[in-house]
Formats: C-alpha cells, sequence, structure tokens
C-alpha cells in the first residue's frame, strides 16, 4: 500500500472514529463522491476497514492516531530533545532500521530519529519478519555513533535499551511487563515487542549502532495471523483500546535517548540490578538454540556481562552470548 | 601450503593446547604460536563458551602473507544477512577495506564486521552459525 496524499488526507479525517458524510469528504478533498469511495476501499484492502451507513457516510472500525512531530515533541524532554539531530516520521518505508543503516552510510549524524506508521518489510532478527501494518503500533529506530573501543565497547547496549522501554511502559502505568533475554518485551509469557541492534565500524575504533524498536500497541487477528509465537498488545494488556501513540512515543524517546547516549560511559554495569528485576527467565527450565544444536537446562539469570546462564542437566553452569531461547512446554518440564 | 592444511592445523592445535608448533616440508615452512594477546576487557569475560584463546598463524617462509580477521567478540558467526541470503564473502572474492565480510550476533546486537584490509579472501575458518570466542580467527585475507 502507498499512503497517497488524498488517502492520507481522508485517514486524517476519519481518524476520529466519528461518522464523515462522503460529500464532506469529496469537498474537503476537492475530489468526487466515488473518487473518495474508490480511497477508501484501497485503504480496506490494507488493512485499515470502513463501516458505510447511508445518510450517515463513512466510519473508520478503528479509531487512528497518526503520528506528528509537533505532539511527539510536546512530550520529549529538553534532555532528549537536546541528543535529537534529524526526525523523521515516514507514512511507509521497507524498515526503519534498514533507513537508518543507509543513512548511516551516507554519514547521517548521531540522533537520528525514525519513526514510520508503516514497514513494508519490518525484521526482526536473523530475518524474521515484523509485523507492521499502519497506523498502530509504534515501529521507531535511532542511529548513535559511538565513538571508541568498536562494537566491544557497546556490548550489553540491546539489555540496557529494554530497560528503558520498560521504563517508558511503566511511566504510563503499564505493569506486568517484563524482558525474555536478551530483550524481548513480554507480558504474561507473550511477546509485547522486541529490539534490535546493528552495528557496524571498525572492530576497535569508531562504530555506529542502529538500535530498532517495534512495540504493538494494537494487531487485529488477520494482521497477527503470520505471526508464529505468542504475542500480544498493549489493548489486550489495558483491557482497552487507547489512543496515546504520541505521547508514548515521546515516552519512549525521553527514556531511550539519554540510556543510548549514555552507555558507552556506564556499561551494562548500569542496568543490571534493574535488569535482573525484570528477568522472565530466571529459574524456567528453557531449550536455547544454538547453530544446530539444542541445549536444555534451567536459567540461572545473566552474568555481570548480560551473557544468558543456563544450567545443564549434569549441574554445570555455562554462559551463552546468544541462541534462540524458547520456554519448554509444561510437558517437557514434568518429564524432565 | 594448501589453506585447508593450515587450517586443519589450527584445528590441533587448538585441541591439543601445545603452544607453538613448525613444520618444514620441502622448501615451505609454517609456524603457528597459540594467540597470547592481552586479556580480553571485562565484558568478555571467559566465563563464556570454552575459555580457549585461538591460535594465530605466523607463516614463515611463505609464498602467501594472509592478513587475519580477527573476531572483536564472543557471538554467534553468521556468513549472511539472514538464513538464505547471499553470503557476505566467499573464498576467491576480493574484498575492499570496509567491505562487511560476516554478521557476528551477541545478545541480539548484529555486528558487521568489515575488511581491515584489501585483498582476496583465501580462508574461512569458521562455519555459518557457529559460536566465536573473542580473538578467533575468522578470515584469511591475501
Amino acid at each position: 500500500m502507498v499512503i497517497a496524499d488524498k488517502q492520507k488526507k481522508i485517514l486524517t479525517l476519519l481518524a476520529d472514529g466519528e461518522f464523515h458524510s462522503g460529500s464532506d469528504l469529496a469537498r474537503a478533498l476537492g475530489v468526487s463522491r466515488s473518487a473518495i469511495w474508490k480511497q477508501l476501499n484501497c485503504l480496506a484492502e490494507s488493512g485499515l476497514q470502513h463501516s458505510a451507513v447511508s445518510g450517515k457516510g463513512y466510519r473508520l472500525d478503528k479509531s487512528l492516531e497518526l503520528l506528528a512531530q509537533s505532539e511527539i515533541y510536546e512530550v520529549v524532554n529538553e534532555q532528549a530533545k537536546a541528543l535529537i539531530s534529524s526526525f523523521e516520521i515516514h507514512d511507509q518505508i521497507n524498515s526503519t532500521n534498514s533507513y537508518l543503516v543507509e543513512c548511516a552510510h551516507r554519514g547521517a549524524p548521531s540522533g537520528f530519529i525514525c519513526f514510520a506508521e508503516r514497514q513494508t518489510a519490518g525484521k526482526g532478527r536473523r530475518g524474521r519478519q515484523w509485523v507492521s501494518p499502519y497506523g498502530s503500533n509504534i515501529y521507531l529506530s535511532i542511529l548513535w555513533r559511538y565513538q571508541q573501543g568498536g562494537p566491544a565497547a557497546i556490548s550489553g547496549l540491546s539489555l540496557a535499551v529494554g530497560i528503558a522501554v520498560i521504563r517508558a511502559l511503566k511511566q504510563h502505568n503499564i505493569n506486568n511487563i517484563g524482558l525474555k533475554w536478551p530483550n524481548d518485551i513480554y507480558s504474561r509469557g507473550k511477546k509485547l515487542g522486541g529490539i534490535l541492534v546493528e552495528v557496524s565500524g571498525e572492530s576497535d575504533g569508531p562504530c555506529t549502532a542502529v538500535i530498532g524498536l517495534g512495540l504493538n500497541l494494537f494487531l487485529s487477528e488477520t494482521e497477527s495471523e503470520v505471526i508464529a509465537q505468542a504475542w500480544t498488545d498493549l489493548s489486550k494488556i489495558t483491557g482497552q483500546h487507547k489512543l496515546f501513540r504520541n505521547e508514548l512515543a515521546g515516552t519512549l524517546l525521553n527514556h531511550l535517548l539519554p540510556v543510548i547516549a549514555g552507555f558507552e560511559s556506564v556499561g551494562i554495569k548500569a542496568y543490571l540490578d534493574e535488569w535482573r528485576a525484570y528477568d522472565c527467565l530466571a529459574g524456567r527450565l528453557v531449550t536455547i538454540l544454538l547453530a544446530d544444536k539444542q541445549l536444555k537446562g534451567t536459567v540461572e539469570g545473566i552474568n555481570d556481562t548480560g551473557m544468558l546462564l543456563l544450567k545443564h542437566a549434569d549441574g554445570s553452569v555455562q554462559a551463552y552470548a546468544s541462541g534462540e531461547v524458547s520456554f519448554n512446554s509444561q510437558s517437557d518440564e514434568s518429564a524432565g | 601450503m594448501d589453506i585447508r592444511k593450515i587450517k586443519k592445523l589450527i584445528e590441533i592445535i587448538e585441541e591439543s593446547g601445545i603452544a607453538e608448533l613448525e613444520i618444514k616440508e620441502g622448501e615451505e615452512a609454517i609456524h603457528i604460536i597459540r594467540y597470547s594477546a592481552a586479556p580480553a576487557p571485562a565484558v568478555y569475560a571467559p566465563a563464556a563458551v570454552t575459555g580457549n584463546q585461538a591460535p594465530a598463524v605466523v607463516p614463515e617462509e611463505e609464498k602467501i602473507i594472509g592478513h587475519i580477521v580477527k573476531s572483536p567478540m564472543v557471538g554467534t558467526f553468521y556468513r549472511s544477512a539472514s538464513p538464505g541470503a547471499k553470503v557476505f564473502t566467499d573464498i576467491g572474492q576480493s574484498v575492499q577495506v570496509g567491505d562487511t565480510l560476516c554478521i557476528i550476533e551477541a545478545m541480539k546486537i548484529l555486528n558487521q564486521i568489515e575488511a581491515d584490509k584489501s585483498g582476496t579472501i583465501t580462508a574461512i575458518l569458521v562455519e555459518n552459525a557457529e559460536p566465536v570466542e573473542y580473538g578467533q580467527s575468522l578470515f584469511i585475507i591475501e
């Protein structure tokens, strides 16, 4: 779906979730009523459903709050604002992370922020898809340049970013949330958000990180059909379809930017206690998929460098820097 | 000397734990010394995986003089951006400084490892999706 200017205008008018007559819409856009009808059908095909009631007009099935820099900036504090060099909101983009990685190659400065209403190739780890429908979730990437020490100097940044997201959600009274190593945002055993950090640079010199966050606010059953794991969204957690995307986007920047900017000087140590308080894997029986090996064991938390500690059946404990962790089902637990 | 032989020798030394090895074959000679650089920074304390330091190859009187690209961290080695995607580089391909050679993933940070020397890739010393140690040899560029 390419959000044409006309479609964007219609969406802005219909965002309130109220009825708007076809002739009002046609007048506002300077087009015919049949053109409005056609554009609405295009939007419906891309997941933005509406109802049409004769005598009342059109109404979106789900009210929308489109992202706007002015509204986000009402929430962003001075400390965070000082760290922003560029700020972009895209109606549609392949992936906010891929875009900032490209921008970084072209010399874009530290503090480049990119939001999108929709991603056509939203991505997770190792080429996985991140379901990114229009206008309902948060897709955010931040570019940051670190001066020295190479990728080793920012080891553990991914865990600290998870803490920043938790802090932002807490500020909006969203509780029952935790972190699944290394940085998935979880609620009651289901994934609410994911973080992906892409780093390039010299092994012992300056390096550039693109930190991406995908956070589910509202996903419809149709949109989420392709998600292969247990997922949740904020509307399910809070029990209401609350519209506060701009406010949440601002709060996220308030918490993310200082953590990202200051990481080089404080390191993972500054976040270990807080991370452990939100660890939702500790004490759980899990399977780690590493290359073609499956390792079963009990999670003993994380070590001081942020690696996952796994206690094997023979009692030995090993630290892992990577690997796909999955909860073992109840039957596995009783068998093990 | 065949690069596969060198790779095999490195593997043998890694398993055995001996510090140094020198072999002469006709006019060719190879001298391998186990890597003993400064200890890894605290963030990569050797509690990880095996704690073995990878050996470095110091070829003597070799026609081929290789530049070794080492892993700057503990993590998982990937030769392509995603499963099924084209590999970043392969044996025999020429690379320029700054070209991406592989990705090492550690705690969901995907680190693009760039060539720090231009030349031709003559050896890839790690299998795709295998864990790697700090300082482990990954590629040889000539």
